[in-house]
């Protein structure tokens, strides 16, 4: 009942904060947003032409009058067509939305699971040659650029020049074994990058929770190392981990991997948003940044409530 | 590291086991013939009448039927009929064109069709789908073609684009006949009907599918659309596309230059001949470079820049290196189309002054510009030095182009570009400020910064000249169009081979917002136009094409320009002749591929 009462209350909260967002983006939108009408012009237009295709797309409306469609269209979920394609911007979204998480998902937990795994071992052996290693590897996933490691990963392990093991591009998935030859490469470009940050970033955490009192009193008390790390460590590490995965949880479901997705021609949602944003494709642009803003605050109420099965002391009052 | 990294990927290699025989054929069944091909952006709309480049070209005229097409090997260009049974009829005056379709073509069939089956197609689906452009509704792109040219069209948009209501000058006489009447002669009519713009699209498609018909296309064209996303569409032979053998010595077949290709398997065959023919979007140069070399997935690309050296032994004549030739089928063609700058005309510092002094001062100050340009530094540094430089407006690809005309407007003289600017009293205190448009990428950002060095070396001070980039092309589209720019860098794609296309970017009466974004007035310029516009091709429209041609230049309104050489390069197992110029795409219904003939070098 407590939980159900926070969730209420927390989803009214957000309230705000999902109109201020659309708000704030819709006002970027249309004042400082690339204009449709000029992409939809012929070669020789008049200014009648350019009028009525204005007129068409609804930007001869007063700002605020807009405005409340997008918010009807948020209430309803339903966002029209796109200004493009003509497809129904529900369609694009069933469509898009689950090649995104399935590409994506396999790179963002391994990513993730590693990163802890590798963060462990490095904490446990601070200033050590292991620690030192893992974290060299860490840099070097870091500095090198996601784009950079795309070309390569796919010269290396697709192309003729490489191994020529899997597929440069595509998504013909009809059985798991498509599935997997599909998103192998991009998913081990994906945990390349993601390592780094997150092994760095969870050893952090993890260093800094081996030097609270209720670890060294373990250590004395002869605790072995495998309990040590998980009991006494991990878990109480859990609220930064927590937040820093939740909050990654929107982005990877709405936003997709544009990179990855264009060089691996694979139809998800970040390249559908890439192109509305450099089209200014505002109906595919309303959704995408509608539906992000709330996910985010869904995200915030399932990671406090995550807070409070991980640390029974959070409350949720 | 071979074996290391083989052995990290053991694992995922065991759970492919099994799906290597289904991938050789690109994922579909190997019995099928399926051709792959590339291109290097997608198109926004598959709605004919949003076909406004070759992208969505490359559909729209695969998934539907024109009048007219050209023909598949005639350079240059030659039309033909296509639904057309024949050439119009053409009355004496020019001003009528009665236009015979073939019968019992039909439809794919579609749900938006009675019992789903798709109907045959009919004059008045030619009427409606040209309304359809001057209907606001369908935001078409395509209404300039036919803008002011047909008797009641422009009237019928006025009182309100009724579909039932009839149109003078545009007819169906009987159900396989159309009336086409001109206000006055249009010779390049014929060149509009091969557009996918007049596309033949069923009313009941558009009425049963409205704004989405840009992405699921019900056409009679030889495919018919199976799905379309971001990275590719597919398409699968339209079995109800009717039966007309290939005569390549018709479509313009020449041994010596084509020979190579293999087209003559296709003689006496009726198209289309794949099962499957895909199209990816493949924007990111190394990863289409990537697939097509891998061997089983994409079968043509365009060559990127980065690679052109890879690839040629030779520039002059363009010649491959041997491992290519043995791999590939290549061919080097000039585009249609060029690249060019122009001075907007509309700005006082820089065009047209209400002082004539100052009037005779920024002529020659925009001279000065012309001759501090290098084309030939440019066509080095960014065409891997195989573009075309050429003086005027008028590109080599189109007949009109004259090989002789004086190279003064395409010749760097620095001391003559300095010269020019003493002459007009221009000293680096008092010349304007000139602000360079363009996009915002890499490539660009080159153009100007050499634009900039060139001129710095005239004496035009680098601070005087800046760059104002575009995220968009819609938002530099939105400066041209509101003449906001005084300098105006851009590329033209021909739409059909004649010059008026190019000679038309600077007609005034097209000034902004019209295609006329230099905003070029010229008298005599105008006259030429409007005389020449209703004049069939000849050796005197010719000279007036080059007249008009000649004041452009000497009026020192355009740095130009350049036409780019085009690479391609597909597979030995592809019978085609590929060709992505004028409308692009038309080719694709002629492509066949020989069985599963993989190149060295295939993977799985």
């Amino acid at each position: 009942m407590e939980v159900l009462q926070y969730a209420i209350r927390k989803l009214l909260g957000g309230i705000p904060l999902v109109l201020g967002v659309t708000f704030i983006s819709f006002l970027l939108m249309v004042y400082f947003g690339p204009d449709k009408t000029y992409e939809l012009l012929g070669k020789n237009p008049t200014q009648e032409q350019i009028d009525e295709i204005r007129h068409e797309l609804g930007y001869d409306k007063p700002f605020m009058v807009r405005y409340g469609e997008y918010l009807k269209q948020m209430a309803t979920l339903d966002f029209g067509a796109s200004d493009s394609t003509g497809e129904p911007v529900s369609k694009v979204l069933a469509r898009t939305v689950p090649i995104s998480l399935a590409l994506i998902t396999p790179g963002f937990i391994l990513g993730n699971v590693l990163g802890i795994l590798l963060a462990l071992i490095a904490a446990y052996h601070r200033s050590g040659p292991i620690d030192k290693y893992i974290m060299g590897f860490s840099v070097v996933g870091m500095s090198i650029s996601f784009l950079i490691v795309v070309i390569a990963f796919q010269i290396i392990f697709s192309s003729s020049y490489g191994l020529n093991a899997f597929p440069v591009r595509g998504w013909n998935v009809h059985s798991f074994s498509d599935y997997l030859r599909y998103i192998t490469v991009p998913t081990l470009a994906t945990i390349f990058v993601a390592l780094g940050y997150n092994t760095r970033f969870y050893r952090a955490v993890l260093v800094e929770e081996m030097t609270r009192d209720h670890v060294r009193t373990a250590k004395a008390f002869g605790t072995r190392p495998g309990k040590l790390l998980y009991k006494n460590i991990l878990k109480n590490s859990m609220i930064p981990i927590i937040t820093r995965i939740m909050f990654s949880i929107p982005l990877v479901v709405v936003s997709g991997s544009l990179i990855i997705e264009s060089y691996f021609g694979i139809p998800g949602i970040g390249k559908v948003t890439y192109d509305a944003i450099t089209t200014g494709d505002q109906p595919i642009l309303k959704a995408v940044v509608g539906l992000t803003a709330v996910l985010f605050v869904i995200t915030l109420l399932i990671t406090d409530i995550l807070y409070r099965v991980v640390d029974p002391r959070v409350s949720l009052k | 590291m071979r074996n290391l990294v083989w052995s990290l990927i053991a694992v995922i290699a065991v759970g492919t086991t099994g799906c290597g025989q289904e991938q050789r054929n690109n994922g579909f069944d190997p019995n099928l013939k399926v051709y792959r091909h590339a291109m290097d952006q997608s198109p926004s709309s598959l709605d004919p009448v949003q076909a406004s480049n070759v992208y969505a070209n490359h559909v729209v005229l695969n998934a539907y039927d024109t009048l007219f097409a050209f023909k598949y090997l005639a350079r240059p260009y030659e039309v033909k009929p296509n639904l057309a049974v024949d050439f119009p009829e053409i009355s004496d005056d020019l001003l009528e064109y009665r236009i015979r379709i073939k019968e019992g073509v039909h439809y794919i069939d579609d749900p938006a069709f009675a019992d789903g089956v798709g109907r045959e197609v009919i004059a008045e689906d030619f009427i409606y789908s040209i309304k359809r452009h001057f209907d606001p509704k369908m935001r078409g792109q395509g209404a300039w073609l036919w803008q002011g040219r047909i008797v009641g069209l422009d009237e019928w948009k006025e009182s309100g684009a009724d579909y039932d209501q009839e149109i003078e000058g545009l007819r169906a006489i009987d159900r396989h006949t159309i009336l086409i009447k001109l206000i006055r002669p249009y010779p390049q009519l014929i060149f509009t009907l091969t557009m996918g713009y007049s596309a033949l699209v069923p009313r009941e498609a558009v009425e049963t599918y409205g704004l989405e018909l840009a992405s699921r296309p019900v056409g009679s064209g030889p495919f018919r659309v199976t799905s379309y996303d971001t990275s590719k569409i597919v398409f699968e032979k339209n079995v109800k596309f009717r039966q007309e053998p290939v005569d390549i010595w018709y479509e313009g077949y020449n041994p010596e230059t084509q020979g190579f290709t293999g087209v003559e398997a296709i003689q006496g065959r009726s198209p289309p001949f794949l099962d499957i023919l895909e199209i990816d979007f493949i924007a990111e140069s190394a990863a289409r470079w990537n697939s097509f070399t891998k061997g089983d997935e994409v079968q043509y690309t365009g060559v990127p820049n980065e690679q052109v050296d890879n690839i040629l032994s030779s520039k002059d004549p363009i010649t491959p290196t041997q491992e290519i030739a043995d791999r590939y089928h290549m061919y080097a063609g000039v585009e249609a189309g060029f690249v060019f700058q122009a001075f907007n005309m509309d700005f006082p510092e820089f065009g047209y002054n209400d002082d004539p002094d100052r009037s005779r001062r920024n002529k020659l100050l925009r001279c000065a510009v012309i001759k501090g340009f290098d084309w030939s530094k440019r066509n080095e540094s960014f065409y891997s030095g195989l573009g075309i430089v050429f003086p005027g407006i008028i590109p080599p690809v189109v007949p009109e182009f004259d090989p002789e005309l004086s190279r003064w407007s395409v010749e760097r003289d620095v001391e003559e570009a300095k010269r020019l600017l003493a002459e007009g009293g221009w000293t680096a205190d008092n010349l304007p400020e000139l602000v360079y448009g363009t996009t915002s990428s890499v490539t660009s950002r080159q153009f100007f910064e050499q634009f900039r060095g060139w001129l710095k070396k005239i004496g035009y001070p680098s601070d005087r000249i800046k760059i104002k980039q575009f995220a968009t092309f819609g938002d530099i589209s939105r400066a041209w169009k509101n003449s906001t720019l005084p300098f105006v860098a851009k590329g033209w794609g021909l739409d059909f081979p004649d010059a008026e296309n190019t000679l038309q970017l600077f007609y005034g009466p097209n000034g902004s917002p019209g295609s006329n974004d230099a905003n070029y007035r010229n008298r005599e310029f105008d006259e030429l136009y409007r005389k020449t516009s209703v004049m069939l091709p000849s050796p005197e429209r010719s000279k007036l094409y080059q007249r008009m041609n000649k004041l452009v230049i000497d009026d020192c309104v355009a740095v130009s320009g350049i036409s780019r050489t085009r690479i391609m390069l597909w597979h030995k197992n592809v019978i085609a002749f590929p060709d992505r110029e004028i409308v692009g795409g038309f080719f694709l219904k002629y492509v066949d591929v020989e069985k599963q003939q993989p190149v060295e070098g295939e993977g799985t």
